[in-house]
């Protein structure tokens, strides 16, 4: 948009300047000033579309996900519905081949048991092994179960701490790291600044593994930022040249990591991120982390 | 006689001195092949041209043969039988079927009604679904927006697809959180689905 005024008005100014050479009038000077001070403000503006790098410093930050280890626990209406689903399967089935031999050792049972027992016959039927029923095997089997011990699902009933990995095991949590950011500290996603020749998602990468004792080994999905939040610096820190900074976020899971619990880390759900991030923050960051 | 016999005598060795036998010469040391059997003959006579016979022999054979293969091959493939649509002969036995219940009045109700509630219950997560996957995807247009912005070059760098993300694999969700140190009992199994050939 800036182009196309420039150019319209280099050529008036030139024609300007050509007949006031010519006419030598006085009371053309003053348009032609008023009108070389505009074209320059033209030509400024070009300049700066082209070659002046942008006023925004540019930060990757790094939005690293735990995801669940175990299930949820079922609401009411979901116990009830999975419990009917249960019940209407078993009524619309047919009978297994366990439950028939079950049947089946349950009458031989009753015939040993009756009066008119005839113990040849039924050798004869089955050649007279010594055969294990049903009953017995299940017997065995929950014998076995109650062997193996698994590990309890709601550890955390002791309280763990809040920088823990292992907390929270049902839902998907994010890492928060406290960092200085001009002259305060405060929770935020772990983040570094571009430098030039990377692509923003190494710089988020960086941003990850410059952490101190730590060490995360995370799958970044994608090359794409899945949001942006920007802000400009307070009036003093303001210059023509950084008006303020944008922040990319890149989505990564974590496959495998540990961090020592003396650096300030926190592994949080999303419905305490409120607790920790500034409103504008978290408006922008609320909306790419899915509880899903 | 004596003539005769210098003759006998002498035509041997004018034929062993001549080197090609145009002629039939039936005189001197073929005599007494003319009275036995006439195994030489064909030695003197010209030699049989084989050439052309015998390739073109062999090559009807080879087509013969390549005749009878496509006729073979013109028969379509047997078709692999799906063994999950036939049901086995064993299901269809009468004994297994379970006794249908006879549900009162109170529980077949019960039943409607939990199912409607269901239905909705289901339908408010979805809509919270499909509405936080939307906010997502607005959230990523705005940042490639800004992005291009900022500059041409970082925002083609991240619209490039990443090769080493897929295959991804990732352990979803179990009951019970994992052991630590667990040593699963190790187990036998023998395979004994049927593997068909075309």
């Amino acid at each position: 948009m800036a182009a196309p005024c420039s150019r319209m008005a280099n050529r008036p100014l030139w024609q300007f300047i050509t007949n006031v050479r010519r006419t030598g009038l006085k009371h053309t000077g003053v348009r032609q000033i008023s009108l070389s001070s505009a074209c320059r403000a033209a030509t400024q503006t070009r300049s700066k579309t082209e070659g002046v790098p942008s006023p925004w410093k540019l930060y990757g930050a790094v939005c690293l996900q735990r995801l669940p280890v175990i299930s949820q626990e079922r609401n009411p209406i979901e116990d009830q519905f999975a419990e009917l689903m249960h019940q209407m399967e078993l009524e619309r089935s047919l009978l297994s081949d366990h439950e028939q031999r079950l049947l089946e050792d349950s009458e031989r049972m009753t015939r040993k048991q009756a009066d008119n027992y005839d113990s040849d016959e039924e050798e004869a039927d089955y050649g007279g092994q010594e055969t294990i029923t049903a009953q017995d095997q299940e017997d065995t089997w929950e014998q076995k179960l109650k062997h193996f011990q698994p590990a309890l699902r709601d550890r955390d009933v002791g309280g763990t701490p809040l920088g823990s990995v292992e907390r929270c095991l049902g839902d998907s949590l994010v890492l928060l790291v406290q960092q200085t950011v001009g002259k305060e500290t405060i929770w935020l996603l772990p983040q570094a600044q571009w430098e030039a020749g990377e692509t923003l998602r190494q710089t988020a990468e960086r941003g990850l593994s410059s952490l101190p004792e730590a060490d995360f080994k995370a799958t970044f999905l994608g090359n794409t930022p899945c949001g942006v939040y920007r802000y400009k610096f307070p009036k003093e820190v303001r210059t023509e040249r950084c008006v303020g900074a944008k922040v990319f976020f890149f989505k990564a899971f974590l496959s495998a990591g540990s961090a020592s619990q003396k650096e300030p880390f926190l592994w949080v759900k999303k419905t305490e991120l409120q607790g920790y991030l500034k409103p504008p923050y978290l408006e922008k960051v609320d909306r790419f982390i899915l509880n899903l | 006689m004596f003539l005769v016999l210098s003759r006998q005598t002498a035509v041997p060795t004018n034929v062993s001195s001549l080197m090609g036998v145009d002629g039939h010469v039936s005189q001197g040391p073929w005599f007494a092949s003319v009275l036995t059997l006439k195994t030489s003959a064909p030695l003197r006579a010209e030699p049989k041209k084989k050439k052309k016979v015998d390739p073109r022999r062999e090559q009807m054979v080879r087509e013969r043969l390549k005749k009878k293969l496509k006729k073979l091959e013109r028969v379509p493939p047997e078709l692999i039988p799906i063994e999950d649509f036939t049901t086995p002969a064993k299901y269809m036995d009468e004994t297994r079927v379970r006794g249908a219940p006879q549900l009162p009045f109170e529980e077949s109700e019960r039943r409607a009604l939990l199912l409607k509630e269901w239905s909705r219950y289901k339908q408010t997560q979805h809509r919270a679904e499909m509405e936080a996957v939307g906010l997502a995807v607005e959230a990523q247009r705005e940042a490639l927006e800004e992005l291009r912005l900022e500059s041409e070059e970082l925002y083609q760098a991240a619209l490039r697809p990443d090769p080493l993300l897929f295959p991804f694999n990732h352990q979803g969700p179990s009951y019970t959180p994992p052991k630590a140190q667990y040593e699963a009992p190790e187990g036998k199994y023998n395979n004994i689905t049927k593997v068909y050939t075309q």
